[in-house]
């Protein structure tokens, strides 16, 4: 090998390393986003920013449902005459006609699935009208009425424990808090009635005439 | 602080400080002597100086903003002494002895103001400066106090957002609550999110959806897909900036230096979605629908001439609250969170639901997904 043929590849081989350390941009060393939160989300360390001042108001218990643990708002200090049994003391039947007092839910239609499908006892206990009941007739309490929605929703149950149904209450932070299925659905009436936007752009509308 | 100044400092009031409100004699404004002051420039003279110079114009693109003006000599002459006005009303008001006071700081705010560098090049002090300054100059003009914050990207933090077309209903309620929380003028209707309204079984065809449908929602036969700036990690917006006054945050935020934009919409142009929008005239706030609770990159007032977009509600984000769209949204279509959180309800919807993003092929990397129930 001659001087001629070392000194070429010793100026290549500065060359190739100032070219390719010089293009190496900090910002760009990830392929796609995806690489980039895999990457950077391996020494997750937590952050300081926490859920907890904006929840401190609300009422909370924690629930644990196929390994996600979140808190849910405490359901029973919100029904409005719970405890039911202090009306509810005899069986319906007995208690329909005259003579018992305020009626609190005469009213109460149920729009949710079909006769034959649903009726008030599918949901609540008869024998004990403070708790709920499971197909099976195993006890449900009404802080834990999403196991009772679960027996047939089990899809919407599913991204409900994961996150995509339903939605979290005013923080994105840990610890995680979700509403449950009865804050935004009425479990006697669970769909919702169409209604109007709350907005019409009228600028646009003129822009676009 | 003083030895990183980079610029000269005006020292109108005589060594007073910037946040002594009150003067010698005890009084938080007007002067200690005499009130009498046949050169001093009242507040409404200055202020008609400065409106003279940016006055208000109708709209127009490109080569008619500059040549198709219709001029009386009048005006010329307004424009071509008013920034000269600018300048001497900071003369007249410093060799006044007794001019009053908040005049005097507000001509120093100005001043600084004017000399501020780049918010990214800034220091944390830097910042805290500027945020202050801001916060009294509102003061001294409205009489009213603002919080502003100027908080930096959280580490571990990487915020993205999922939305489920599913469900989305259209009710528009993100909208509104959005413009509340961000300040957004009023008076052009300026929204950050456009909710478009699409037929079943045409595919995601934003050629054929309407984004302002007023009538009774769901429509039938249709579904709803919300749009607003996605937070590209890699950002063609902030790449063709020719002042850098738009870059992305650590916590992956694309945000605007209102200051430091000359407003030449080139961000407009680039980005693909359409995600950007432009103050043609000056922004229109109520004073009391004004939110005070601000950040110096999200949510404070701008002014004439400048870039503004969604900023995942900075102002709410970064102090751990959810953005306003995801708050208002009574269907739980929005999903709001940390991407590098593995324990997080958004990595949960990315990792366990079927999610795609709008213009994929482009690498622009949105940090906003999309999926179905």
């Amino acid at each position: 090998m001659n001087r001629q043929s070392i000194l070429s590849i010793f100026v290549f081989a500065v060359l190739f390393s100032v070219v390719f350390t010089s293009c190496k941009k900090e910002e760009h060393q990830y392929h796609s986003i995806i690489d980039k939160i895999e990457a950077e989300s391996k020494n997750y360390q937590g952050t300081n920013i926490s859920s907890e001042q904006f929840i401190s108001e609300i009422e909370m218990i924690e629930i644990s449902e196929d390994g996600h643990t979140f808190l849910i708002p405490e359901r029973k200090s919100q029904i409005k005459s719970y405890d039911c049994n202090e009306c509810h003391s005899k069986p319906i039947n007995e208690l329909k006609g005259k003579g018992h007092g305020q009626k609190a839910h005469w009213d109460l239609t149920l729009v949710h699935a079909d006769e034959k499908t649903m009726n008030c006892a599918t949901c609540h206990d008869e024998s004990n009208m403070n708790l709920l009941k499971s197909l099976t007739g195993a006890k449900i309490d009404f802080n834990n009425s999403y196991n009772s929605c679960s027996q047939c929703h089990s899809k919407q149950f599913n991204d409900w424990k994961g996150g995509a149904h339903g939605k979290r209450i005013k923080s994105w932070a840990p610890p995680r808090a979700s509403l449950t299925c009865v804050n935004c659905h009425n479990p006697h009436k669970p769909s919702f009635d169409s209604r109007w936007p709350v907005r019409f752009n009228t600028q646009t509308e003129e822009e676009r005439k | 602080m003083a030895n990183t100044k980079k610029w000269f400092s005006l020292n109108l009031r005589n060594n007073k400080t910037a946040n002594n409100d009150s003067c010698g004699c005890g009084k938080t404004s007007g002067g200690c002597g005499s009130s009498e002051n046949l050169h001093h420039m009242s507040d409404v003279d200055f202020d008609a100086a400065v409106d003279a110079s940016i006055a208000d114009e109708t709209p127009k693109d490109g080569f008619g903003q500059v040549f198709d003006v219709q001029m009386d000599r009048r005006s010329a002459f307004k424009k071509l002494t008013a920034s000269l006005l600018i300048g001497a009303g900071a003369v007249s008001t410093s060799c006044s002895v007794i001019a009053d006071d908040d005049a005097k700081e507000k001509a120093e705010i100005d001043w600084e103001e004017q000399f501020k560098g780049n918010y990214k090049l800034m220091t944390d002090d830097e910042k805290n400066a500027t945020v202050d300054r801001l916060v009294r100059s509102y003061q001294i003009r409205t009489g009213k106090t603002i919080s502003m914050s100027s908080k930096n990207a959280e580490e571990d933090v990487l915020f993205g957002y999922a939305f489920n077309i599913s469900k989305c209903q259209g009710y528009m309620d993100c909208v509104n609550a959005c413009i509340e929380e961000n300040n957004q003028d009023r008076n052009s209707e300026m929204q950050y999110i456009r909710i478009h309204e699409m037929k079943d079984g045409k595919g995601l065809n934003f050629g054929e959806a309407d984004d302002n449908y007023y009538h009774e929602v769901p429509a039938e036969g249709h579904f709803y897909m919300g749009t607003q700036c996605f937070h590209c990690d890699n950002p063609p917006c902030v790449e063709v900036c020719p002042v850098q006054a738009t870059w992305r945050e650590e916590d992956g935020l694309v945000v605007v230096d209102y200051d430091w934009c000359v407003g030449c919409r080139y961000c407009m142009a680039a980005c693909p979605y359409d995600g950007r929008r432009f103050n043609w005239s000056k922004p229109e706030v109520p004073e009391k629908e004004v939110n005070h609770n601000q950040h110096y990159l999200g949510n404070r007032l701008r002014k004439k001439g400048v870039m503004e977009k969604c900023t995942f509600c900075v102002q709410r984000s970064r102090a751990g609250q959810n953005p306003a769209c995801v708050e208002a949204c009574p269907t739980g279509a929005r999903i709001f969170g940390n991407l590098l959180d593995p324990e997080s309800t958004i990595r949960w919807v990315l990792e366990n639901k079927k999610v795609f993003r709008l213009k994929e092929d482009l690498g622009t990397e949105p940090k906003f997904w999309y999926f179905m129930d």
